[in-house]
């Protein structure tokens, strides 16, 4: 029993119902809810490193016949990145929504959602996941249309649409796993399921439904619309860690609970459709003709690289060499949640400033924003994959793993994603640094500026140089052995 | 557990005929239908999970979990619907 | 394997009904003619749960899967549907995947459920909480499950409620009203809301050891609610601005506060003494009923209420809606 987990949970959701009710202290209420929520995330991760898994049994009840919430290595890293995200934005957004309209709704619902990612990486429990996954859901969709215009509301509603389709996936999945082995709690099924039709059907069913929800193409198409048209800060976490909840979840499913179940056939089916993902989603990148447009469809092919690391990992037999593949897996992950934050804060920066995100008009940025400049530079070269950045040596890992399975067909893949995502930025580089007028004129760095800075560094120079600390985490599992 | 399989059987049909729905149709009154016909599906599914019999006690799990989803989806529902009316409005000025 | 006796008849029947109505209302062309058929698909469903000894969930569906599902999706036909929202038609062929891929997984989730249901009998979680009944400060086990054993996946259901009617809050302004109701309605309606009112203090009340609890409840206030904004009051018993969210929060926040509150006595978060789980199981409900209702009749009422932020609340940046 460790009751310090419900606080990463409890906290947001507090602040959440306090800023509902003082709507007028809401900015307050958000920003400081925000960092406490961040405060206590560091005080479990702090209690992991040092004494392993935690599990609280709520209720007191055994897991199984209550819910249990988790936290080992994966979810502590991802809670880090969504807290520290989530902080980071945060602070934007006090600047972004101080004269809007809805300021009040927008943080009771920023709250809300941040309660929802972290009872999402908590859970563990299968139902549960699914209330986790809907609250997420919604509470994006109504983030995502307060932007207001006919464009946002017609992706928001897409977006729910296709999201409550995934979750309904999801839940007949959950209903198949209560069939066949009588418990819901992930601990005790992460030992008792074995390949069979059942399991084999409903890992099917779970996954189809995360697919539609972590936008793998060719279930991608609700993505750009939805997460170009939101606000600035709601795309950045859109972006970054709404649809990383979901990819968290495939990752449980295929390495914890379903680790004997899963067949390289279906792996290389879903790193497959990744590849694609990759060049189709680079390729509309290049394409784009608007920064945050850009953004959408470069986190299409980013989480396309996710992809391709489960039929390596798949391939590769337990050990040393497999965990580094899941290692790189994670850490590219989190430094795209970083770096693509990070780019659409300085987007929204670039639009509040100049009225527009035209790529081609964006002449003079590095002038007028030298900081928001720098901001796209830095998260550019995290987005590419070039050193020092923490996807630079995931790439290294996931070129490696591809070498020691000799799976050389996702070489090509990985080569021409990156010389595109190249291309995309230094696109986008050339007309921010070109002399022009586009911005308007010189003004000082403030407040909006920082935040993104700040997210831009951690991507492409923390998660370069303490990598290591992302490897030492992982192997601290509450399913596998472990702590279950 | 023939009745049990029944349900069971038709809670499948009605889950896939929601999910064909869902991708056929192209407005979104008709695929809110089937969404909710698809959550009726998976709901019978656990239900017809937890009878065991007329004389054995059921299973109060798969009732709760049912409860709960049906909360989930009539708040998904309506959410759907104010962003359409709000979509038809501004269609309309 | 299959005992095909007279005895499945009925239920044979019941699925076919099922099967047919979803189609029918999924099929159709006209709008209303769906909604109307999904309505009556609601509760035959309502019949299903009864008869497959579920009487809480038969409640349950009555009131909430086809009353107020129902009342949403009416009331929206005024609204009318906005346009095309995906890609164009689709094509013969991909019309035709689709429903090779409906039958193919309908077959295999089948088959999934057939071997599940003949295999060697899982033992569930049925009689491990059925034992705990005694240490769970209620008799109805629905109950216990709901706001003991699972009590959180209860808590974050108040918070999804909560978000989506602030979705409904944030999009839209509020729909016009109707006319003040004629007599005969006015009349209906004085003895009609005050037996939904006293319905739901039973429902509320009997959820302990019977069929029944806060969503059942929380429904059927609600639909007293909308009774009343039919016969013509806008408000639709709702209260203003900042008291209206007290109601939404009260909830979700009361259930919190006892969740944390009760660790102060030593225990796991969630884990009530036991001396007073009744209570407090009791307590958490009536709140979760207060907010559910009111969560459920802002939703029809549709739209951001015109004190949404009372005077005190609202700043001069704020821009001044109509």
């Amino acid at each position: 029993m460790n009751n310090l987990l419900i606080w990463p949970i409890a906290v947001p959701l507090f602040s959440a119902l306090l800023a509902l009710l003082w709507i007028r202290r809401s900015t307050w209420i958000g920003v400081f809810g925000t960092a406490l929520s961040l405060l206590v995330v560091l005080l479990v991760g702090r209690q992991v490193v040092e004494s392993g898994p935690i599990e609280l049994a709520l209720g007191g009840w055994t897991p199984g016949l209550g819910i249990a919430l988790r936290a080992d290595g994966l979810s502590l890293l991802m809670l880090l990145m969504s807290s520290l995200v989530s902080m980071a934005v945060a602070v934007y957004a006090s600047v972004y929504f101080s004269k809007a309209e809805r300021r009040g709704e927008f943080w009771v619902l920023w709250l809300l959602l941040i309660t929802a990612l972290h009872a999402l990486f908590l859970s563990g429990d299968l139902f549960n996941l699914y209330v986790t996954l809907e609250l997420l859901g919604l509470s994006a969709v109504v983030l995502a249309c307060l932007g207001g215009s006919r464009e946002s509301l017609q992706a928001a509603l897409r977006y729910l649409v296709m999201g409550l389709l995934g979750s309904m996936a999801f839940l007949i999945g959950v209903a198949l796993i209560y069939a066949g082995y009588g418990t819901l709690d992930m601990a005790a099924l992460a030992d008792a399921i074995e390949a069979g039709p059942a399991a084999w059907l409903a890992l099917s069913l779970m996954t189809g439904g995360l697919l539609i929800k972590s936008a793998l193409f060719p279930l991608h198409f609700w993505l750009p619309p939805a997460h170009a048209n939101a606000p600035a800060p709601v795309s950045a976490v859109l972006s970054a860690l709404v649809v990383k909840a979901a990819l968290y979840l495939i990752l449980r499913l295929w390495l914890s609970l379903f680790d004997g179940v899963v067949t390289q056939a279906a792996a290389v089916i879903l790193g497959l459709l990744g590849a694609v993902a990759v060049v189709w989603g680079s390729w509309a990148a290049l394409q784009a003709e608007r920064l945050k447009l850009m953004a959408a469809y470069s986190t299409v092919a980013q989480l396309g690289y996710l992809f391709l690391f489960l039929p390596l990992l798949t391939a590769l037999p337990e050990g040393a060499a497999r965990d580094v593949a899941l290692g790189a897996l994670v850490l590219l992950a989190l430094t795209h949640g970083f770096a693509k934050s990070a780019f659409f804060l300085a987007a929204g920066v670039i639009m509040q400033r100049a009225g527009h995100d035209r790529i081609a008009e964006l002449g003079g940025t590095a002038r007028a924003l030298p900081v928001t400049a720098f901001t796209l530079a830095l998260a550019g070269v995290a987005l590419i994959g070039l050193p020092p950045s923490g996807s630079f040596l995931a790439k290294w890992h996931l070129l490696s793993s591809a070498f020691i399975t000799g799976q050389y067909v996702w070489l090509p893949v990985i080569a021409v994603g990156t010389l595109l995502a190249g291309a995309y930025i230094f696109r986008l580089l050339g007309y921010a640094f070109a002399p022009g007028e586009g911005v308007g004129p010189s003004l000082s760095a403030g407040r909006e500026e920082i935040p993104a800075v700040l997210l831009a560094l951690i991507a492409t120079l923390l998660l370069g140089f303490w990598a290591s600390a992302v490897w030492e985490l992982l192997p601290i599992s509450a399913y596998v052995g472990g702590g279950a | 557990m023939t009745q049990a399989l029944i349900y069971a059987l038709t809670g499948a049909v009605l889950f896939m005929l929601g999910v064909r729905a869902t991708l056929l149709r192209d407005t979104l009154l008709p695929r809110l239908l089937a969404l909710n016909v698809c959550g009726a599906g998976v709901f019978l599914v656990f239900v017809s999970l937890a009878y065991r019999g007329d004389s054995m006690p059921t299973d109060p799990v798969p009732h709760a979990l049912v409860l709960t989803g049906l909360v989930v989806a009539i708040s998904a529902t309506a959410l759907a619907l104010a962003l359409n009316r709000r979509l038809r409005e501004m269609t309309d000025e | 394997m299959i005992d095909l006796n007279l005895t499945i008849l009925p239920d044979l029947l019941l699925a076919a009904m099922l099967i047919g109505l979803a189609w029918a209302a999924l099929s159709s062309d006209d709008l209303r003619r769906g909604v109307v058929l999904f309505i009556a698909f609601g509760l035959l469903l309502a019949i299903v749960w009864a008869r497959l000894q579920a009487p809480d969930l038969a409640l349950a569906e009555a009131a909430i899967g086809a009353g107020l599902s129902g009342a949403l999706l009416l009331v929206a036909l005024r609204d009318g549907v906005a346009g095309n929202e995906t890609a164009g038609k689709l094509s013969r062929l991909s019309r035709w995947l689709v429903d090779l891929f409906v039958l193919i997984m309908t077959c295999l989730i089948g088959w999934v459920l057939w071997l599940t249901i003949y295999a060697e009998p899982v033992e569930r979680l049925a009689q491990l909480a059925n034992t705990m009944l005694d240490r769970s400060g209620v008799s109805n086990p629905v109950t216990a499950v709901l706001l003991n054993y699972r009590a959180y996946d209860t808590l974050l259901e108040l918070v999804v409620v909560l978000t989506a009617v602030l979705g409904v809050v944030v999009v839209g302004r509020q729909r016009r009203g109707y006319r003040q109701a004629g007599p005969v309605f006015c009349g209906l309606v004085q003895w009609l809301v005050p037996l939904l009112v006293v319905t739901a203090g039973y429902l509320l009340w009997v959820g302990a050891h019977a069929p029944g609890g806060a969503f059942q409840a929380g429904a059927t206030l609600a639909a007293a609610g909308i009774v009343l904004r039919l016969a013509g009051y806008d408000a639709a018993g709702l209260p203003d601005g900042r008291l209206l969210r007290w109601l939404l929060v009260a909830g979700t926040g009361l259930f919190l506060l006892i969740g944390l509150g009760v660790t102060l006595s030593g225990g796991a978060v969630l884990q009530y003494p036991e001396a007073w789980s009744g209570s407090l199981i009791l307590l958490i409900e009536s709140a979760a009923t207060a907010s559910i209702a009111a969560a459920l009749v802002l939703a029809y009422r549709g739209g951001r209420p015109g004190d949404w932020s009372s005077a005190g609340d609202r700043d001069p940046n704020r821009e001044v809606s109509t």
